[in-house]
């Protein structure tokens, strides 16, 4: 009897002794799923591409610094003061302005972001090789959508730093990347774009519900950019050829109120070629969690101080004030002056407003992207960090000053300089002037004030190092080793193979 | 038939001729003074028959030839005689030599305390006693050596933060503590520690070894009490305790507070706030009004444990309640635990007619715990209740003034329940500081928990010694929140417009499978050897769920309930979440071998390989190695002619790898991430979900692992009645797990990585004595410990890390390389600038002012790193919150009846962080140093000028925050009287004691904040932002046993 038990106690003690498997230790997340088992269905690597898109939002302000793109490139320009409590406050803001960043004080957020977007980009080409049920046309349009966003995120990177560390195929232990010189990472991002246009089906403009996503002529834009700011002359004729395409396809229009463009109903409009989607409507975006969904705490940064009086913007911080003299660059019958700046001592005559200035105010505001009133509206997190307007990042009339200062530049093709840069002047209200290369440069500081390209414009075409100077507020001239920002010092130390900008 | 019967009765009488008893009848006396024995118990082997000598010593039991009887009582040898044809047996039991012939727990075993090579420390059932605590770890303070336990606060129920030879990581550095075998989580406070037979300490990795990747940090193994053969014993304890504070917080009164406020007005040029200071009298104590003084603390505790041949049982059932001493009497801070427990052995089989498949035994233990407990903020300078109290200023009544008005404006304001009117609310000079006693009356929320853990056993002899031992273990735990709130009013910070409920549920589970094959054998006396071989499999899993809404119907406690709401989801008003946890899972085998030659040469190896979920294909297993040596130095031929009293010398080494896998799982590896999402379309467009990777993967994840190696001699004098122990060792920690210093151009979080390295050493003393003075018994035993601690490699590349900030100071500790860790960060001072001849000298190499913001009054800074100014880059370590050296001293003394015991505990060479004063609000109340601030030429070298404009950063962090914190505690003292025998045993008593005990009766501190124990709040030890301090608690109690 007792003996039955002992057996059973033996078998027993056997079967534990052998239950004790391998998979016993392989245990699984219990609310998530191992990324590497996940992208099996297009669905699933649709999300993968949405989480590309998703950085794109995150240049305005991710971790503390407030640097969307359009204002790191002009506060280096000779269009815009940084303004603020003082020099202190956003003290990269001021360093950049004044050409003396350092790798502790430089917009290492944008540096963070844009990576982040980089190796998300990296991921889709990566996860589609699981992907079961996805036919090639889709899989051509993802992954190419994926090229131009990572092309977008690395152009910045190069522009901003130069040389970089660049990867294709996402890091592994010990999570380093040889660093490329600006030219080899150039090199990387034309052929890249050039793969995605030849290769990826992109339609030359997105339906409407697709508004935001990659189109056929964002690449092109971006081809040009990078065409143009590497004085590439070898591919001229085909950034040429990709203008007259966009122009040549009737998508895309100037919109004929230029005032418009910068309002809630002007975003997508026909002119528009890519934007990057804010909105406030249950906007999530907050201190601390910034890179939430929602809006953008840029025009907030951009606000006019202590506004009251006005039914048409909300106030601000005070940030990025207008130089008196790039208002006064305008004819008075140019539609892009007083659409594009805010001078405040008109806007009081007309309604009575008062506001107080700050540091190194102007009276000008950057009226394209002040805070509208209600601009804000619906956000569920911080209002000031979810307003709703979109970042213009191309538009059509780009795409004619590109076309125009290519012919300007003697690059064969079809198309005309005049007509194209007249066609730019016509909607503004003003005459035509001569298609030089320096009048349509003039002409592209004109249109494009504050939306980020002047400052690149001067050092392409040589002009910044004269162009540059001191004055009020400056000290120091801009000469060709500030063209590439130092390197984050986080960076510097963590990879021992990177070699500092000698900014 | 007939036959079969007549056989039967044939069979029955012979029997009982066979089994013919006689009355044996004798007295058992001491071997030490021949004093007869009351209450030794007299069993027939085998049989659960006996009795126990009564007041004289004298017994009484009916017996027959052939038995064999055991006398036994606890403090002697045991002693068997055969009874053959005697009646009357006189016995002498021999005193126990206590000491070396101890046996002591290790893992997965026990060992003669004579052979054990590996540094253990052991607290037994009695040393517990006299200090009867709530928790297990706050009982270990004091009592052993190398074990730095330090209380989180004086909250009831509050655990302990358990350091086993110092810090060992900048992660979770807690032990692993493991209950009869099983491994418990969540906290041990559901262990009665009435219930404790012992603990062990496993300090040294050679005896953590058996535990192999959760021992880094040391092992703490608890064995519970069972049942022993052939005594039934039936115990009662009860006490009844009255707490209070036993230190005040010495700040301003009404008068000197309107003084002080007015000169730090003037001294900023502005006006004077209260016209006339001298008329405003003592003004409101608010630390009196906060303290709840003679708060009740309960506890009855019931047992029953006896057995025979078959079985042995324990059971116990125990209640304890007790009101906090801040907050206790508001409901707020109090803590009830109802503990049930049995513990089994059944012995199946002995059979002694062969050597092999002869001995089955099997056994249950099952414990069940309930705790609810309330509690309220303990470490804080952001407006608990304490901090409130020290900080809400003197001038300021308990209750509004007009109170009319007040209800006008505020109507939610807090009003107190027992007369209904509105209690003072803060003004704006306040910020999130509340008045302290409007704070108490809010309703808390409650938390509860109950846990069952279980362990059912089975030991089989296989043959000869060889024994394979199985159990199955459980742990299972709910536990949860439950809280609500009413709309109230207390200040322009502290305000709630709704109210809400909300409750959150939690359960795990844990079960774990171990296997054990012992073999012992001894040959010809001199060659002692014991292997074991084992396996071991643990899961754990778990849920939880919580919710809340808001607008309850009626705002009332006992209707607190999420479905007594008006909230909807649709207005945001409901939440709810909850999920599963990722299981974890660990499975491993072992394997020690003990050899020892004569009990003259020890040697002992053990290697664990664990395998663990929390890390990647690849690395899942590690191995962890020891091995130890010991010698018996005095029984060597040599050492023959020693002195008599020179008992016995043991030396002792170790080496051992230890792990901790304590680090979350899937560190290893990239899960889903949800939430990337973005917007397309025009307009607001519409939000589209994107999907990434949670991180990055580092697959070569893998243990910190722990090196340590250990000296140790054990002394034995006079018949070991005096034993002295000392260890020395060096612990280092590889591959501490942390964030890994890569780059950011990876585009994703940076993933965790096997990067720092951390390092202790120290030395540890123990020493034991008993002795006897006439009638009186002394037993005195003491331990001190000295401890050093580096964080050798933080494991970034910048080298440090900043830890605890402290309202707008900023930072006040750092992790740094090369510094012990943490430590106290803020600058050097040097005096105050008497006038400014003084500001002026205070110059850099090249003549310029040092501080030039500087004016007389002004504390004058070290420049650290002599660069000319004062800047961030001048701070530097200003002290520590771990002790350099900790010890505790225990004297028990017995004469007769009485019994007197006392336990002292200290710790020396630890500094204490004071941020308790918020120097960013102007109108709290101040620390009384402030009346030595100075204020003028030669008043003070050390407290600056008192002004609400400080160019020169008086109050940055700078050593005038840090204290010394060394303190020594009169921890326990307990005055006991046993009532003779005689009276108590005509009312069926066997032993009656009453005592009277009080606890932290003395504290010797240079410290004046509450407490200078204080763990409480951020990562660091003795960070002070107003500690809710243990209480000096009297004690009555009563010990019954039947």
């Amino acid at each position: 009897m007792k003996n039955k038990y002992i057996l059973i106690f033996t078998v027993l003690f056997s079967i534990l002794l052998g239950s004790c498997k391998e998979e016993f230790l392989e245990v699984d997340a219990a609310s998530s799923v191992l990324i590497d088992d996940y992208y099996n269905t297009e669905e699933r690597i649709f999300e993968a591409l949405v989480a590309a898109y998703d950085p794109l939002s995150w240049t305005d302000y991710a971790w503390g610094q407030f640097v969307q793109l359009n204002l790191v490139s002009d506060v280096m320009s000779d269009d815009v003061y940084v303004g603020g409590n003082d020099q202190g406050d956003q003290a990269v803001l001021h360093k950049m302005f004044n050409y003396d960043a350092t790798p502790e004080i430089v917009c290492s957020d944008l540096w963070t972001t844009l990576y982040s977007g980089v190796k998300r980009a990296n991921a889709v080409s990566e996860y589609m090789d699981d992907v079961q049920d996805i036919t090639e046309p889709t899989k051509a349009l993802y992954l190419a959508e994926a090229k131009v966003l990572r092309s977008y995120y690395y152009m910045w990177l190069w522009k901003l730093w130069g040389n970089l560390p660049y990867y294709e195929t996402n890091l592994d232990f010990p999570y380093t990347a040889g660093q490329l010189s600006a030219t080899e990472v150039y090199e990387g991002i034309v052929t890249t774009l050039e793969d995605a246009i030849n290769n990826g089906g992109l339609p030359m403009k997105t339906t409407s519900e697709n508004t935001g996503r990659v189109s056929l002529a964002m690449a092109y834009m971006i081809y040009a950019e990078v065409v143009m700011y590497q004085n590439d002359e070898s591919r001229y004729a085909t950034a040429l050829v990709y203008m007259n395409e966009i122009i040549s396809s009737q998508n895309y229009n100037l919109n004929s109120d230029f005032a418009n463009i910068w309002e809630a109903s002007g975003e997508w409009t026909d002119e528009s070629i890519f934007e990057v989607n804010y909105f406030s409507n249950n906007g999530g975006k907050d201190w601390g969690y910034a890179i939430g969904d929602g809006g953008t705490v840029y025009p907030k940064l951009i606000g006019i101080n202590s506004l009251s009086g006005s039914s048409d913007f909300d106030g601000g911080w005070g940030f990025e004030p207008v130089r008196q003299e790039v208002y006064d660059l305008y004819d008075d019958t140019d539609q892009r002056k007083n659409a594009g700046i805010l001078n405040f001592a008109t806007y009081a005559a007309q309604t009575g407003a008062t506001y107080e200035g700050r540091y190194q105010d102007t009276g000008n505001f950057l009226k394209k992207y002040l805070p509208r009133a209600n601009g804000n509206e619906g956000a569920s997190a911080s209002p000031d960090m979810n307003y709703n307007n979109n970042l213009r990042v191309y538009r059509y009339s780009e795409t004619l000053l590109n076309a125009a200062e290519l012919l300007a530049r003697g690059v064969s093709g079809s198309g005309s300089a005049q007509s194209y840069l007249d066609e730019v002047r016509n909607r503004a209200g003003v005459g035509n002037v001569t298609a030089t290369v320096d009048n349509i440069i003039q002409e592209r500081r004109l249109e494009f004030v504050g939306e980020g390209k002047r400052y690149w414009d001067l050092v392409r075409t040589g002009m910044a190092a004269t162009t540059l100077v001191p004055n009020e507020y400056r000290t120091n001239t801009w000469s060709e080793n500030k063209k590439y920002l130092p390197i984050p010092q986080s960076e510097m130390d963590s990879d021992s193979g990177l070699t500092q900008n000698s900014y | 038939m007939k036959k079969t019967v007549l056989f039967l009765i044939l069979a029955m009488f012979c029997l009982q001729t066979f089994a013919q008893k006689h009355s044996v009848n004798g007295i058992v006396r001491s071997s030490d003074d021949g004093v007869a024995l009351p209450f030794a118990s007299v069993v027939i082997k085998g049989t659960t028959i006996g009795t126990s000598t009564d007041f004289d010593g004298k017994f009484t039991i009916e017996a027959s030839n052939e038995d064999v009887l055991i006398f036994s009582l606890i403090g002697f040898s045991t002693q068997e005689v055969l009874v053959g044809n005697k009646t009357e047996i006189n016995v002498i039991l021999e005193t126990e030599t206590t000491g070396l012939d101890e046996v002591v727990v290790v893992g997965y075993g026990v060992q003669k305390k004579s052979v054990v090579t590996a540094s253990i420390a052991k607290v037994s059932s009695e040393d517990l006693e006299n200090i009867a605590p709530v928790r297990i770890d706050n009982a270990l303070k004091g009592l052993a050596s190398g074990v730095t336990v330090t209380s989180t606060s004086g909250q009831p129920g509050a655990s302990a933060q358990v350091r086993i030879r110092g810090i060992g990581t900048i992660n979770n550095s807690d032990p692993l503590y493991i209950v009869d075998g099983m491994p418990i989580g969540g906290g041990i406070d559901y262990l009665n520690p009435s219930d404790i037979k012992s603990v062990e300490v496993l300090k040294d990795a050679a005896s953590g070894a058996v535990y192999g990747a959760r021992a880094a940090n040391g092992v703490i193994l608890i064995t519970t009490k069972n049942g022993s053969n052939g005594k039934l014993s039936v115990t009662y304890d009860f006490s009844k305790g009255w707490q209070s504070k036993w230190n005040k917080r010495d700040v301003l009164n009404a008068q000197q507070y309107a003084l002080l406020i007015n000169e730090g007005l003037v001294n900023s040029g502005e006006e004077k706030r209260y016209d006339d200071p001298y008329a405003l009298g003592k003004g409101t104590d608010w630390q009196d009004l906060v303290f709840y003084d003679n708060a009740p603390v309960e506890n009855h505790q019931v047992s029953v444990s006896g057995g025979g041949d078959k079985v042995l049982y324990y059971f116990s059932g125990g209640y304890y309640k007790q009101d906090g001493i801040v907050g206790g009497n508001f409901d707020r801070s109090n803590y009830e635990r109802i503990s049930l427990r049995t513990n089994t052995t059944y012995n199946l089989l002995d059979n002694k007619d062969r050597n092999f498949l002869n001995k089955f035994s099997a056994g249950i233990n099952i414990a069940y715990t309930r705790i609810n407990s309330k509690g309220i903020g303990t470490n804080s300078e952001y407006g608990s209740a304490l901090g409130g109290a020290i900080s809400f200023s003197p001038l300021l009544g308990l209750y509004e003034e007009d109170q009319a008005a007040a209800a006008a404006l505020h109507p939610t304001a807090v009003r107190d329940p027992k007369n209904g009117l509105i209690y003072t609310i803060a003004g704006d000079d306040y910020n999130e500081i509340t008045n302290p006693v409007a704070q108490l009356a809010l309703p808390g929320a409650e938390d509860t928990s109950d846990k069952f853990v279980s362990t059912f056993w089975g030991e089989l002899n296989i043959w000869d010694n060889l024994k394979i031992r199985s159990s199955f273990g459980t742990d299972l735990a709910y536990w949860g929140n439950d809280g609500w709130t009413p709309e109230y009013y207390l200040g322009k910070s502290s305000y709630s417009d709704d109210s809400k409920v909300w409750s959150s549920m939690n359960r795990g589970y844990t079960w774990q499978v171990e296997n054990i094959l012992s073999y012992e054998k001894s040959i010809n006396d001199k060659h002692n050897f014991n292997i074991m071989l084992g396996q071991s499999a643990k899961k754990t899993t778990g849920r939880s769920l919580s919710g809340s809404n808001k607008y309850m119907v009626e705002e009332n406690g006992d209707k607190a309930n999420i479905d007594f709401t008006t909230g909807t989801a649709a207005n945001g008003d409901q939440t709810a979440g909850g999920g599963a946890w990722s299981p974890h899972t660990l499975s491993s085998v072992f394997a020690r071998l003990s050899y020892n030659f004569s009990e003259k040469y020890m040697f002992q190896a053990t290697i664990r390989r664990d395998g663990s979920s929390n890390f990647g294909p690849g690395k899942k297993y590690g191995t962890f190695p020891s091995v130890s040596f010991g010698w018996n130095i005095t029984k060597e031929a040599f050492m023959d002619s020693r002195p008599e009293w020179f008992t016995s010398t043991k030396l002792r080494a170790s080496w051992g790898k230890n792990g901790n896998e304590n680090i979350g799982a899937f560190g290893y590896t990239a899960l889903t991430s949800t939430g990337n999402n973005y917007a397309f379309g025009p307009g607001d467009g519409v939000l589209v979900n994107g999907t990434k990777a949670s991180g990055l993967a580092n697959t070569l994840l893998a243990w910190e692992e722990s090196e340590q190696t250990d000296i140790g001699l054990d002394f034995g004098f006079l018949d070991n009645a005096l034993t002295f122990t000392v260890d020395y060792y060096e612990k280092k920690t590889n591959g501490m797990l942390m964030t890994m210093a890569i780059p950011s151009y990876v585009g994703e979080s940076k993933p965790t990585g096997n990067v720092g390295d951390m390092k202790n050493w120290g030395v540890e003393f123990d020493l034991g004595y008993k002795f006897k003075v006439g009638d009186f018994n002394f037993n005195i035993r003491g331990n001190v410990s000295y401890l050093e601690n580096e964080l050798v490699n933080l494991g970034n590349a910048d080298g440090f890390a900043n830890y605890d900030g402290y309202a707008n100071v900023g930072t006040i500790s750092r992790a740094e390389n090369g510094m012990p860790f943490p430590y106290f960060y803020g600058y050097k001072t040097d005096g105050i600038f008497q006038n400014s001849s003084e500001v002026n000298a205070h110059v850099n190499n090249e003549g310029g002012l040092i501080q030039a913001d500087a004016v007389p009054g002004d504390v004058r800074f070290v420049d650290i790193n002599g660069d000319g100014t004062i800047n961030d880059e001048d701070r530097t370590k200003i002290g520590k919150g771990m002790p350099d050296w900790t010890y505790g001293l225990n004297i028990g003394i017995d004469y007769k009846g009485f019994d007197f015991s006392m336990m002292l505990q200290g710790t020396i060479g630890n500094d204490i962080y004071d941020a308790t004063r918020r120097t960013d609000l102007r109108y709290i109340n101040l620390p009384a140093y402030m009346l030595d601030r100075w204020t003028g030429e030669g008043t003070s070298n050390t407290i600056p000028r008192f002004s609400f404009s400080d160019n020169n950063g008086n109050w940055l962090s700078s050593d005038l925050y840090v204290k010394e914190g060394d303190y020594m505690r009169v921890k326990n003292v307990t005055l006991g009287y046993t009532l003779p025998k005689n009276l108590v045993n005509k009312a069926f008593v066997k032993s009656l004691r009453l005592y009277v005990s009080a606890e932290n009766l003395f504290t010797f501190t240079k410290y004046e904040g509450f407490d200078p124990e204080i763990s409480s709040g951020g990562t660091s030890l003795g960070i002070d932002r107003g500690i809710y301090p243990q209480a000096r608690t009297y004690t009555v109690g009563v010990n019954l046993a039947f």
